[in-house]
């Protein structure tokens, strides 16, 4: 009983963390019908900053939230206008080649600059301690991180549904001709996009490190998560991504206590299972 | 019969400049070993042609059937392990693992190509990727298969021609040759047969396509199995050079990406594509690779790959070959 607790609260911490991942991928998704293979790359980079800030400046990782966010947000909309805008017009394949060259080139430039070791940040304010909450003893670092990505989410939720600015995206997302003659600029809509991807996966990253190892090749992984989270909630959608976050962090890391060489292939076999035997996933449309 | 061996061997379609460059390449192919002496040398070049054996099969169904496929290396994992565990268990010969591999592939092909060309672009290349990761992870997890530490082929001390084992890299540079040429004719047949051109048709339009009267799922089904088998070939190749083979090594994610992306580079659905592919790419990674390890350099081969990707990405879709068509077509 205690262990089945245990391991609902956190798969569902887990689930947080990972819907705020996917949360950057679908919005992409959904606004200009691309796929960024380079997501989790996203991720490292937030990672990394952390790593370094708590490392060699002594700071605690938490003051590397807003240097993650910020850097994920210039490093989406660069990306968006030196490379996915030129292969926009392209063919499909060119389309995912691009965003996989990407990916390639972030993975790799980590790996010239900081070497394939593994490394974990030491010292924060969150590493290490624990919460007990009476019957269950919580790590203090999964549950703060948890919480600070779902306020995110509803931040980022609250400005694509209640904001002017919000109503602009959405409609670029559902017709972006149409958005067009509305007289909505639709390709700063689409660096928008790639902007808040950046910003939200890079800050989940930068929380991430708190009790994940980071390496330049950990994106890959995460990338391919969002991807089964995206597919289950539904291309595009929103809250879709938040729901089947949970539902994968509670499948990881209960197969994860069971079979832990093949936690994640349970993550690859729900992707295929969903996009085989229901294409719009959960929320889709 | 006439008519199919016409087919298998006949390049007439193609303009003259093509077939000199052919019959050029050939003749150096052949020459090489007695020319360039050093082993890494030789190494490189039967790397090369292994990697451009991979882009022939992968083209079929990423050049000329238009669908991304990023787990071909699944299909070579299968081939290699299908000798590996053969020889290792049973001293079955490698002639008839090859096809036995080749079968395997075909068929774990076939059985998740069946629900998988329900999907579309995007969607079917990130499932391409997941069932090829999957399959790794499997290999890793079974007792069978060896787990992480692999498959160790025993090796002969005479050279056989029965378990495909030579001290010299020469045999093993006319084997590869011999591979690559057999397939490099099966693609020229392909390109012209039926189900070649029912293939085209889909990856430009498949409306139109199925509108004439073409069964599209059929056809990328018939596709992708194809595909599946040959690359089992460049698997079996790999288990008896280099006489060891784990997961890691010879069905890792970036297999798959290379594969799929000598082809880009080369130019996908041109029969020459893959070649020219390989021809940049294995050179590059090989000479370059050891330049920058040696240097303690990780990862700028990689980097300049990317930028390579990304570049023909947004401005040469068509690749390299797609260049050399253009020129020559500005030229006429």
């Amino acid at each position: 009983m205690e262990l089945t607790t245990q391991l609902i609260i956190y798969g569902v911490l887990m689930g947080l963390v990972f819907a705020l991942i996917a949360l950057g991928l679908s919005l992409i998704f959904g606004v200009m019908n691309i796929v960024n293979f380079a997501h989790g790359e996203f991720l490292m980079v937030g990672m990394y900053i952390a790593y370094l800030l708590s490392t060699f400046l002594h700071l605690d990782p938490l003051l590397s939230l807003p240097i993650a966010a910020m850097a994920g947000y210039l490093l989406g909309i660069m990306s968006y206008h030196l490379l996915i805008h030129q292969i926009l017009r392209g063919p499909m394949v060119a389309q995912l080649f691009g965003t996989f060259g990407l990916m390639l080139f972030l993975r790799y430039l980590a790996m010239y600059i900081f070497t394939p070791d593994v490394r974990s940040i030491k010292q924060g304010l969150l590493v290490g301690k624990t919460l007990s909450l009476g019957w269950v003893t919580l790590d203090l670092s999964k549950s703060v991180s948890a919480a600070l990505c779902m306020i995110s989410f509803g931040i980022v939720y609250w400005m694509i549904y209640k904001t002017k600015l919000g109503r602009a995206l959405r409609a670029t997302s559902i017709d972006s001709e149409a958005a067009q003659y509305m007289g909505i600029d639709t390709k700063k809509m689409n660096a928008l996009a790639w902007g808040i991807g950046g910003a939200t996966v890079s800050l989940a990253g930068s929380l991430l490190a708190h009790f994940y190892y980071v390496t330049p090749t950990v994106g890959m992984l995460f990338t391919l998560i969002a991807f089964a989270i995206v597919a289950l909630g539904g291309f595009g959608s929103i809250s879709g991504a938040f729901v089947a976050g949970i539902i994968i962090g509670l499948i990881m890391v209960i197969s994860g206590h069971f079979l832990s060489e093949l936690k994640f292939t349970f993550v690859y076999i729900v992707y295929f299972l969903v996009v085989v035997f229901r294409p719009r996933g959960l929320f889709g449309w | 019969m006439g008519r199919l061996l016409k087919d298998i061997f006949s390049f007439e379609d193609r303009p003259r400049f093509e077939r000199i460059g052919f019959l050029i390449f050939i003749l150096i192919v052949l020459v090489f070993p007695w020319i360039i002496k050093s082993a890494y040398g030789r190494a490189v070049m039967i790397k090369f042609l292994l990697f451009a054996l991979f882009g022939l099969g992968w083209n079929l169904i990423g050049g000329y059937g238009g669908q991304v496929d990023l787990g071909q290396a699944k299909n070579v994992g299968f081939g290699a392990y299908a000798t590996g565990l053969m020889m290792l268990w049973w001293n079955v010969p490698f002639w008839v693992t090859v096809p036995v591999g080749m079968i395997i592939a075909a068929a774990e092909s076939f059985g998740v190509a069946y629900p998988m060309f329900r999907l579309k672009g995007h969607y079917f290349a990130i499932a391409t990727l997941c069932v090829a990761l999957v399959w790794k992870e499997l290999f890793v997890f079974w007792d069978w298969t060896g787990g992480a530490r692999g498959v160790e082929i025993p090796i002969r001390p005479t050279p056989n021609f029965t378990y495909m084992q030579f001290g010299s890299p020469i045999y093993y540079h006319y084997f590869i040759f011999f591979l690559f040429m057999t397939q490099l004719l099966f693609m020229n047949w392909f390109r012209k047969s039926k189900l070649g051109y029912e293939c085209q048709a889909v990856r430009d339009n498949e409306d139109v396509a199925a509108s004439l009267g073409i069964n599209v799922y059929r056809t990328k089904v018939i596709a992708y199995t194809i595909t599946g088998g040959l690359g089992g070939v460049g698997g079996s190749f790999m288990t008896v050079y280099y006489l060891y083979i784990d997961p890691d090594f010879v069905m890792p994610l970036d297999l798959s990406i290379l594969i799929a992306m000598t082809v880009m580079v080369g130019g996908a659905g041109s029969i020459w594509g893959p070649v020219i592919g390989a021809a940049l790419l294995i050179p590059l990674d090989m000479y370059l690779g050891a330049w920058l390890g040696a240097q303690k350099r990780l990862g700028i081969d990689f980097m300049i790959y990317a930028v390579i990707m990304m570049f023909i990405a947004a401005r040469e879709p068509k690749g390299i070959w797609g260049i050399i068509e253009r020129m020559r077509k500005k030229r006429a």
